[in-house]
């Protein structure tokens, strides 16, 4: 019973082919192939042209696996073929393992597949991250050359419209004012945002006077919202501390980017900015910001997408704004352990609530007193100035600039080699030193001073940059640098930096 | 007079390596990938010169990541080797100064033919970028899908084979 079975099914899954040392099929048994006795088993199929070598050896045996072969109007076959040679009696013995090795197929087929995506997904992210560096790279250089332009157009603005002009051109000019004022806040939310996709916007964290901060706040946006016919009002509630560690600049540009929204979305009502304490643990304190409106409101489907990168509500109506604002106020919030969200009705207004922790401890009795003090020292003396900066327009403005408040002497120059020179011939107070010097880097023009006889180490270098990024800055600073002003900057800041350095 | 050799393709799994076939032998082409296991074999008969063909049985070999790995049975009196790579994957040519190593160790005398494959889907730079790797390596880039160089492929190795 066995032996029965045993050749039922054996027989079935082999053939064996007895062939001469032609490869002349001289004897076989149950057809798996379709050889034919007396014809050459090399003209079946190709693969069996491999016989031809290996029949002339004796007393061999060879094992092929795992054959592949397709014959016109049969089911194509895939089998282990094994060949025992012998004297012009060689025995080719094929087992049928189609079934067997169509499953492994299967599995192969799905591993490959598997593999193969994998590949192909991540070469897919290094292009995509290779194409989103250089689009960070090309925003950040391109904003950058856009800095001395504006710079200059801030400046020449600013005095002319001091000058002697009719109503009809001081009209003009404040519309050139006010383009201006858009351009640099244009530019410098595009770099916010290159600076935050490539990771380099990093929050700094110092003491500062939160009531002041909100105080100026107040100033300004009271003023244009009687502008526009609007109430303000400013609530601080009463546990909420004074002095608070954090990055205040930022503070600032989030309550100043929704304020200037809800302004602009809101033509009659009043505008309301609240702030109270959340909570207070160890050393950080939370506080919870709302800032309302009475504007035209945002539509429900609207909500979700609002701090997304160039989304804008739309209104019908006019707009201002390129839309990144609210994606950099979220960005921000959310780096200083806080929240935003948003509430609205269409036509009744809306009103955005956000919670932001800051440190409350690790500061002195004296930082608080500079901090109050903080007023800039009257100049008594004239001092005397050498500006080093190769755009001519930018010197003929702070040439303007320094010349309209009588307290300086200047010296420009335009090229990196006359800076030594310059200062051991006459005395110089204070050095302004732009970062476009042809050929020299203002870290490389400061070390050389720096590295000058002991009256040089203290004269402080204020250097007036296109570049504002934190390692630029801590560059700068490494090398013996006292202030960095980013460009575009205005006659405020400049004077600022200048009497600081000076007292 | 015809005579035949065997000409073996090798490489990762997934580069082209039965498209090249099917391109060479049927002059078909698809996007569907179908995993080869073990082997398939194919002949196509080329002619050499005015009275002298030559048929050359192509060994398809399954994809391997590692030559090593390949049966040894399947690479017997083997005539001529192409050793293809897939442009697109750098995987796929990571090692490739390892790989032919083990040919030029195990098979001396056999001349071998390095492709990259798929160039229909890289451009020039890309080339140029990794010109590092596949200078002096190389002997073409040809695709499946297009049929570029695959005809010139395949008529340089038979050419080499009869000069030996
Ligand atoms: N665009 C393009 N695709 C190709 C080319 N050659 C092959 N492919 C595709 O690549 C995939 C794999 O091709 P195959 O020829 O099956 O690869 P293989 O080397 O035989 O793979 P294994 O049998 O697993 O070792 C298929 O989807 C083909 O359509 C080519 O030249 N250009
Ligand atoms: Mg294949």
């Amino acid at each position: 019973m066995l032996k029965e079975l045993k050749d039922k099914y054996h027989k079935n899954n082999f053939q064996y082919i007895l062939v001469d040392d032609l490869g002349v099929v001289l004897e076989q048994d149950h057809p798996i192939l379709p050889t034919i006795i007396g014809e050459k088993i090399q003209d079946i199929h190709p693969f069996f042209e491999i016989l031809t070598h290996l029949l002339t050896t004796v007393n061999e045996s060879f094992e092929f696996s795992c054959i592949n072969l397709d014959f016109n109007n049969q089911e194509p076959l895939v089998v282990d073929v094994t060949l025992k040679t012998h004297n012009n009696n060689n025995l080719v013995i094929i087992e049928n393992l189609t079934k067997h090795y169509n499953n492994y197929q299967l599995t192969a087929q799905t591993r490959n597949e598997s593999i193969i995506n994998s590949q192909i997904l991540v070469l897919k992210n290094e292009y995509l991250l290779e194409k989103e560096t250089f689009k960070n790279n090309f925003i950040a250089n391109f904003s950058h050359q856009l800095r001395n332009p504006i710079t200059a157009s801030t400046i020449f603005s600013d005095l002319l419209i001091n000058s002697n002009l009719n109503d009809e051109q001081k009209n003009y000019l404040e519309i050139i004012q006010s383009a201006n004022k858009d351009l640099k806040q244009r530019i410098e939310d595009i770099l916010d945002i290159s600076k935050i996709e490539s990771g380099k916007l990093i929050l700094v964290s110092k003491v500062f006077n939160l009531k002041e901060l909100l105080k100026n706040i107040e100033v300004i946006y009271n003023y244009l919202a009687s502008k526009k016919g609007l109430s303000f009002k400013l609530e601080i509630g009463e546990k909420v501390p004074t002095f608070i560690e954090g990055d205040q600049y930022r503070l600032k540009q989030i309550l100043a980017n929704l304020l200037t929204n809800a302004l602009s979305y809101t033509s009659k009502g009043h505008l309301h900015i609240k702030v109270s304490h959340n909570h207070s643990r160890a050393n950080k304190v939370n506080l919870h910001f709302e800032v309302e409106d009475t504007g035209c409101g945002i539509a429900e489907e609207n909500l979700e997408s609002i701090f997304d990168r160039f989304t804008k509500i739309e209104t019908g109506e006019e707009q201002t704004g390129v839309g990144l604002g609210l994606a950099i106020v979220k960005y921000l919030i959310s780096e200083m352990q806080g929240n935003i969200k948003v509430e609205s009705k269409i036509d009744k207004g809306s009103t955005f609530i956000f919670n932001v922790s800051f440190k409350t401890s690790n500061y002195t009795q004296d930082q608080k007193e500079e901090l109050l003090n903080n007023q800039l020292p009257e100049l008594k003396q004239k001092y005397n100035i050498l500006l080093v900066e190769d755009s001519e327009i930018i010197q003929l403005s702070i040439l303007k600039i320094l010349a309209s408040t009588g307290l300086f002497f200047i010296n420009i120059i335009s090229d990196g080699e006359a800076v030594i020179p310059n200062l051991v011939d006459q005395k110089v107070d204070l050095i302004l030193l732009s970062n476009t010097i042809q050929g020299y880097s203002a870290s490389n023009i400061s070390a050389s001073i720096r590295s000058l006889s002991k009256e040089y180490k203290k004269t402080p270098i204020i250097v007036l940059s296109t570049q504002g990024y934190k390692d630029d800055i801590k560059r700068y600073k490494k090398n013996g640098i006292n202030d960095v002003l980013v460009k575009p900057f205005d006659k405020h800041k400049l004077l600022e930096s200048i009497k600081k350095h000076l007292k | 007079m015809t005579i035949s050799k065997k000409i073996v393709l090798i490489g990762h799994f997934g580069v082209g390596k039965t498209s090249l076939i099917r391109r060479f032998v049927e002059n078909t082409f698809t996007e569907d990938y179908k995993v080869t296991i073990g082997v398939h074999i194919s002949k196509r008969t080329i002619n050499i010169s005015e009275n002298e063909d030559i048929s050359l049985i192509i060994w398809d070999l399954e994809g391997q990541d590692d030559i090593k790995k390949t049966r040894p049975s399947y690479l017997l009196g083997t005539n001529g080797f192409i050793y293809v790579f897939d442009l697109t994957r750098p995987v796929t040519f990571e090692h490739l100064n390892d790989e032919l190593a083990f040919l030029k160790e195990n098979f001396s005398t056999v001349p071998v033919k390095v492709v990259g494959n798929k160039v229909d889907l890289v451009n020039k730079i890309y080339l140029k970028e990794h010109s590092e790797q596949f200078d002096n390596v190389v002997d073409y880039f040809v695709s499946a899908k297009t049929g570029s160089r695959v005809e010139k492929l395949f008529a340089k190795l038979a050419q080499d084979l009869i000069q030996k």
